[in-house]
């Protein structure tokens, strides 16, 4: 899958390369799904996309705190997103993938329910989160618009806020 | 900027380990003011300080070396006895010095302490002469040493560096460095002497024997001390030789720690690899050269490991050295006569293990002098001799550093220290009814608790043993106390060598590992449950003389239990500092070599959890943090003899025929839909698995609770035996029907499948009404 995605990425800086437009007007993103929404965090933040591996609980952690895996060598906390967005927890399915993100020292695993694909948006195509929802606790860092659909862009630095 | 900033690192270093020497030489020196040697020696720390500082403009600090300088160049040449009193003086000064130092280190200025009180008094000391300035010129001009000379000057030029050119700047720092380097080289050859040339110790001891003075701790190693200090000149003629050492920064050392980690959880799973592989190729030849090589690997490692472990190891002395002064100064407050009793110096630990001993031992050999060591009369009344002693030792016990101080004072009276416990309001007095004489003396450790009737300069407040207790623990250590009243009061630290790399015991509960530190674990014992009582809702046991509290480890970490009927317990003993505590485990597994990880920012300091390690196959194991467990275990409630969970009692209600779950195991689709047409009829729900592996996924994904299992025996995979014996290893489906479906008709078959725990054995072809009948008698169907 993580070769796949490699594919498609390359093929996308094929395609884009020979206009080289404005390298920082334009942000790369990995889209994902949860549940039936559409997620997507900054490509830079993710550190690695693997298949689901066995866990080990860690007591007095939340319910959407899985626990801990072995990342060679590296311990590292697992966090269920459809858990952790209030949704009901699924069985892991082929589909399933464990996302590791980083920022700064920070790392940690996330679950999700599907990759989709990966993005390159325009930074003036990101508008910020709706007011609504615009608070200190909001887990969104913006919206981006494309043509056929509308993209949340999740603030990493606040998933991998510890929060209990 | 930088290049300054290297230099006041190399300054600060240097002094550092200049000072930590000069406690020592000073106190020796009380005892011995006429060893030439020895003064010369603490003459030049406060030489090399002062030359330094100057130049790096900390005018405060200069000031003070300046002269403290004085009153040991006095003493140097004679002109001055150095009394107690002078002593006090000096070593005022050398803290205060230490202090500026400590500022120094960490704002990189010398301001904010006042040094003009003691700088004052040192001045009287000696002899209140004003032309003080005049005698340093002069002294520093006496000193031979071409070195001396260059900080000297760097002293008076001192005002002038904003004047100068970079260009003598530049000049004056190589001059300075020229001088260091020279200092340093002076030093490493005194030391090289120190470190047990063999020809060297025999040169002869001073010839007048030193009048004792009358209230100074004595010390053991002072023989060899002196010897060194003889030994050290004589080396000093000797062309420069080879470099025997090399500074390394502790974090290379560290990172070489972690590296070793790793290689040894390579190593630990490498040896499960190996194991796995003899199981399935018994007996071919490739075995041998496996085995070979794993074998090596292992063992190199393990040299490696300790070589590593070895670098990292300093010699407790370090810490060791700083009490002979404390216990000076201390006898003198409270005057009383003590004497330090100093073994095992040598004696070596880990540096990270070194630096949190130094605050418990001060605390401990404090509380010995003021709470220990009887006043003199006291002493004389009841038959002693005037000294107290107090012997501070270590030494090496397996896996383990024992440090002891043991003091001949007036012991603990278990009986006063509940009372005092009790009308602290530290315990009750029903707490204190049931103390046994250890966990009374173990009241000294509790916050609060003090037996000081006041509260004196040396202690009284509470505090310090507290911080025994907590440092201790911090390092997985264990407390031991004894004592004999008006006799003798033993302190036992028992600390493992190193922090990084571990031993431990690997135990079980359901299907969930816990790896336990071994050096908090004293012993294992397997108990019949009738042996478990429950006393004010917790459980205890009695262990020989002993009533331990008992904890289960699955309420410690919220465990999801189900009703286990055996009637064994094992109970782990687990012992930190003063506390014991008895810890419920289902199953013991093994002692393993662990590798301590953090669990990362995210779940830090998550209540019972000291971190995780990566074990053989891969899988992570959390480590049990001792501590917060003993600490837990107080506010949790016994569970221990009412196990079954309400959940289970729930999920095994039955109201109709498609709440029983049945699942069938078979590589063959045909056989499934066999099975499944012949069951159809009952209406109870059927899932389906084509081999082991499958089938216990489903199982461990636990999605659905299953009555029962009819299985196939030959499968690809894993086969109906492996899996049957794969499934009876978790508690939770001890009781969950195993059915062996087969064409396999051989008795010896049938026994294999009873041993892998299956209750039935159908065999094909069998009519449709059978398997009913038996699946309806195992799931108890009642439709």
């Amino acid at each position: 899958m993580s070769n796949k995605l490699q594919e498609i990425i390359s093929k996308q800086q094929e395609q884009q390369s020979p206009t080289m437009e404005l390298i920082d007007d334009v942000v790369q993103l990995v889209g994902f799904e949860v549940g039936e929404e559409e997620y997507s965090v900054p490509i830079l933040s993710i550190q690695e996309i693997i298949k689901p591996i066995e866990w080990t609980r860690v007591p007095q952690t939340p319910p959407y705190v899985l626990g801990v895996f072995n990342l060679r060598g590296s311990v590292i906390p697992i966090i269920d997103l459809r858990l952790k967005f209030g949704l009901s927890s699924k069985k892991h399915t082929e589909e399933t993938r464990f996302i590791v993100m980083k920022d700064k020292d920070e790392v940690a695993g996330f679950v999700i329910d599907r990759l989709t694909s990966a993005i390159r948006l325009n930074k003036k195509d990101i508008g910020p989160a709706p007011e609504t929802i615009r608070d200190e606790g909001s887990f969104i860092e913006g919206v981006g618009k494309q043509s056929d659909r509308i993209l949340t862009i999740l603030k990493v630095n606040k998933l991998l806020e510890r929060d209990f | 900027m930088d290049e300054f900033q290297e230099i006041l690192q190399d300054f600060l270093v240097e002094s550092f380990e200049l000072i930590e020497q000069l406690d020592q030489d000073l106190v020796e020196l009380e005892s011995t003011p006429e060893d030439l040697e020895l003064l010369n020696r603490i003459f030049r720390v406060a030489h090399t300080v002062k030359g330094a500082s100057s130049f790096l403009n900390f005018d405060v600090l200069t000031h003070l070396t300046h002269h403290m300088e004085d009153v040991l160049n006095k003493a140097r040449h004679g002109e001055l006895i150095i009394t107690p009193d002078i002593m006090d003086v000096v070593l005022e000064s050398i803290d205060l010095m230490k202090s500026l130092l400590h500022t120094i280190r960490d704002t990189s200025s010398d301001s904010g302490i006042d040094v003009s009180e003691c700088v004052k008094r040192l001045d009287i000391a000696a002899g209140g002469k004003g032309d003080v300035e005049v005698v340093a010129a002069q002294e520093t001009s006496e000193e031979a040493a071409v070195e001396v000379e260059a900080a000297a000057d760097m002293a008076e030029e001192e005002p002038n560096y904003d004047d100068m050119s970079d260009d003598e700047v530049e000049a004056e720092i190589e001059r300075l460095l020229a001088e260091r380097k020279a200092a340093d080289k002076a030093k490493r050859e005194a030391k090289k002497a120190a470190s047990g040339d063999e020809e060297k110790q025999e040169v002869p001891t001073p010839s007048a024997p030193p009048p004792q003075a009358p209230s100074t701790p004595k010390q053991e190693p002072k023989r060899e001390k002196k010897e060194e200090s003889k030994a050290a000149p004589a080396v000093k003629k000797i062309p420069t030789t080879v470099e025997q050492t090399i500074r390394v920064d502790v974090k290379r050392l560290d990172h070489l720690m972690n590296l070793i980690g790793e290689l040894v959880l390579g190593k630990n799973r490498l040896i499960k690899i190996n194991d796995d592989v003899e199981e399935r190729y018994e007996g071919e030849e490739f075995l041998e050269e496996l085995n070979q090589v794993v074998s090596i690997v292992s063992l190199v490692t393990t040299d490696l490991q300790i070589a590593v472990m070895k670098t990292r190891m300093l010699p407790i002395g370090k810490v060791f050295n700083k009490f002979p002064r404390m216990i000076r100064d201390l006898s003198r407050e409270l005057d009383k006569k003590i004497e330090l009793v100093i073994s095992g110096e040598d004696t070596e630990l880990d540096k990270s293990i070194v630096e949190e001993i130094g605050d418990p031992l001060v605390h401990i050999i404090r509380n010995s002098c003021d709470h220990g060591i009887e006043p003199l009369e006291t002493r004389l009344e009841a038959g002693k001799s005037e000294t107290g002693t107090i012997n501070l030792k270590a030494y090496n016990e397996g896996n383990h550093i024992v440090i002891q101080i043991i003091d001949d004072g007036k012991g603990l009276n278990p009986d006063i220290l509940k009372d005092i416990a009790v009308n602290k309001g530290v315990i009750t007095e029903k707490e204190a009814d049931k103390m046994g004489e250890k966990e009374a003396f173990g009241l000294i450790f509790r916050p609060g608790f003090s037996t000081a009737a006041e509260v004196t300069n040396v202690s009284g407040r509470g505090v310090g043993m507290d911080v025994v207790k907590t440092n201790i623990e911090k390092l997985n250590g264990i407390i031991d106390i004894d004592s004999e009243l008006g006799k003798y009061t033993s302190i036992k630290l028992k600390i493992p060598l190193t922090l990084a790399i571990i031993q431990a015991l690997l135990v079980g509960v359901q299907e969930e590992y816990y790896a336990i530190p071994l050096a908090s674990v004293l012993e294992t014992v397997r108990i019949s449950k009738d042996e478990i009582y429950t006393v004010e809702n917790r459980s205890v046991m009695r262990l020989r003389e002993e009533v331990l509290s008992l904890v289960h480890i699955g309420d410690i970490f919220e465990v999801e239990r189900v009703f286990d009927d055996s009637e064994y317990a094992y109970v782990v003993l687990l012992g930190l500092a003063e506390s014991k505590i008895g810890l419920i485990v289902d199953s013991l597994v093994g002692q393993e070599e662990i590798v301590i990880k953090s669990l990362g920012e995210y779940l830090q300091g998550i209540e019972g959890v000291a971190g995780a390690t990566i074990r053989g196959d891969g899988g992570v194991t959390l480590i049990v943090d001792v501590a917060d467990l003993i600490h837990m275990s107080k506010s949790i409630k016994s569970t221990i003899n009412n196990d079954e969970s309400a959940t289970v009692a729930a999920s095994n209600e039955k109201n109709s025929a498609a709440d029983y779950k049945v699942m069938i195991v078979d590589d063959s689709k045909t056989d499934r839909t066999i099975m499944k047409s012949a069951l159809d009829s009952m209406g109870i729900s059927l899932i389906e698995a084509a081999d082991g592996q499958e089938a216990l996924n489903i199982l461990k994904s636990g999605d659905h609770n299953f009555d029962a299992m009819l299985i196939d025996i030959e499968m690809p995979r894993m086969d109906g035996y492996s899996l049957a014996t794969e499934i009876k290893k978790y508690s939770r489906y001890k009781n969950l029907p195993l059915i062996a479906v087969t064409s396999r008709t051989g008795k010896s078959d049938r026994m294999r499948g009873v041993e892998a725990g299956m209750v039935e054995y159908i065999t094909k072809p069998y009519s449709p009404d059978y398997l009913m009948s038996v699946v309806k008698r195992n799931i108890k169907f009642n439709f």
